[in-house]
């Protein structure tokens, strides 16, 4: 089999963009992440708390909301009036990753974007729909344009300049790393020089919180008076997932393009596969295929991994899928935490959030504590469980899963 | 014109759509177009501006407009107010 790399088709990363509810921007965030300092809360956005009235079943719904995300002053006042919070960081996010990656010196036509999420902009839309229910007549004309996820392909294209393409990929909560592997398709397929993977913020409105409680995904009833305690993945108190708002944004480029002074890291294999179903739940067969195929083209066995950026979104199916997998694959001996501990769920976000974690970590030469993991499923991981540790990572592995059977999982190596 | 309520909410919901325009000062001879405002600005500070009104007037029916004092009278027309 050919391999691109050999072809000179390495792919680097050269900047990265991140917007929490722990911190905005990368040394913020990476010294929560560190700290293991989290922002879990009672969720209080207008479109977010649940219909009155109130009762057990529509209690506040748990997670973390981030602060209004710092725009720079580059971007005009009448763009910001009628973008979504879900564009308002997506620009913060992507503004960071520009710069970082020095991208005002590339071709505009060789840089595309991939925006990672469908089904972003929800609560906004509860919004406006229950603004304009008796008075449909004064609906905005711009709803036209902004009730559709390509909307923040828009804003990001017209504040920047990025002529290549631009479209959104939707694959639930495996959106993001799903548009980081297309990003590296596309650079690697010669189509572009530079593409930007953006994970988008997926800003839920009470209707989906409901829904994803009503269908066991979202805890935590058990953890309703202690917030902070309630996302604990891979604990056996777990008991679903915590939303946390997250946009994160991730450049890759050919490695023999423009001249990078300190890429974070190489592409080295990715892997995706599905379960033919449509169902929330994940299987072990999916997961280890995506890990096996990323590691073969790769070509590194599964002990030259030093560590493992897990889903793990606290879910009691889900990661105790996720560790069988990773056994499986040979994976046990690696190093393991788990960000949404202290980020929660990003949703589409996710995947393009830890990829970013797992480099920022990689970087420092320290790994994050995995908060409220007491009681590990498995006790034989090599955890890194209250507090931060030294470890210098040269190779890592990240896997997604999203609802309809979609698994995916990435390989990459220190630069 | 005798009754200036109608203009000055058009020049009310234009400096919120278009920002930029924070210091003009506005004429009825003004054109929405050539200060800037592409088609869904005009769309949306019309819609707005009936919206404060709480007149509904097909957008068609404002289309001929040359400027915002031909738009402000024909709300006003309209719309009896």
């Amino acid at each position: 089999m050919t391999s691109l790399r050999s072809e000179g088709r390495d792919v680097v990363v050269t900047g990265l963009g991140v917007t929490t509810a722990v911190g905005q921007g990368k040394d913020a965030f990476v010294a929560a992440l560190l700290e293991g300092r989290h922002a879990f809360g009672s969720m209080q956005r207008p479109g977010r708390l649940p219909p009155a009235p109130s009762t057990d079943a529509t209690a506040a719904f748990l997670g973390a909301e981030m602060e209004e995300p710092s725009l720079p002053g580059s971007i005009a006042a009448r763009s910001v009036r009628t973008a979504s919070l879900s564009a308002r960081a997506a620009l913060a996010t992507l503004h960071e990753a520009w710069h970082e990656a020095g991208l005002d010196e590339a071709d505009p036509f060789r840089i595309g974007l991939v925006v990672g999420g469908s089904n972003v902009q929800q609560r906004e839309l509860t919004l406006l729909h229950a603004r304009h229910a008796d008075r449909p007549e004064f609906l905005r004309p711009t709803y036209g344009m902004g009730f559709m996820d390509s909307d923040l392909c828009g804003f990001c294209t017209e504040q920047f300049p990025i002529r290549g393409f631009a479209h959104t990929l939707g694959g639930a909560s495996a959106s993001g790393l799903l548009a980081v592997l297309q990003a590296v398709r596309a650079v690697q397929s010669g189509e572009v020089d530079v593409c930007i993977a953006l994970g988008a913020l997926m800003d839920l409105s009470y209707w989906e919180c409901l829904a994803f409680r009503a269908m066991g995904a979202m805890g935590s009833a058990r953890w309703a008076d202690d917030p902070a305690a309630a996302c604990r993945p891979f604990d056996r108190g777990h008991d679903g997932f915590v939303f946390g708002e997250a946009c994160a944004a991730v450049v890759v480029e050919r490695a023999d393009g423009r001249r990078h002074p300190a890429p974070y890291a190489r592409f080295r294999g990715g892997g995706r596969a599905l379960d033919g179903t449509r169902n929330p739940h994940p299987s072990v067969e999916g997961e280890v295929a995506v890990v096996q195929a990323a590691l073969r083209e790769a070509g590194l066995s599964a002990s030259a991994i030093d560590y493992v950026n897990p889903h793990g979104t606290g879910s009691p199916t889900g990661d105790a899928v996720e560790l069988q997998a990773l056994a499986r694959c040979g994976l046990d001996h690696a190093r393991i935490n788990a960000t949404k501990s202290i980020t929660g769920h990003g949703l589409t976000a996710a995947g393009a959030l830890e990829i970013v974690a797992t480099l920022l970590q990689m970087r420092e030469g320290k790994l994050h504590p995995t908060r409220n993991l007491v009681d590990p499923l498995d006790e034989t991981f090599p955890w890194v469980r209250e507090k931060a540790e030294d470890c210098a990572v040269r190779t890592a592995v990240s896997l997604s899963m999203g609802f309809g059977g979609v698994s995916a999982a990435i390989c990459l190596e220190k630069c | 014109m005798p009754d200036t309520r109608v203009f000055d909410l058009i020049v009310e919901h234009t400096r919120e759509v278009v920002p930029e325009l924070e210091g003009h000062r506005f004429a009825p001879s003004d054109s929405l177009r050539d200060l800037g405002a592409n088609s869904i600005d005009r769309a949306e500070i019309i819609v707005m501006t009936l919206e404060s009104l709480s007149v509904s007037i097909p957008l068609v029916e404002l289309a001929d407009a040359k400027n915002m004092g031909e738009l402000a009278d024909l709300i006003h027309d309209k719309s009896a107010v």
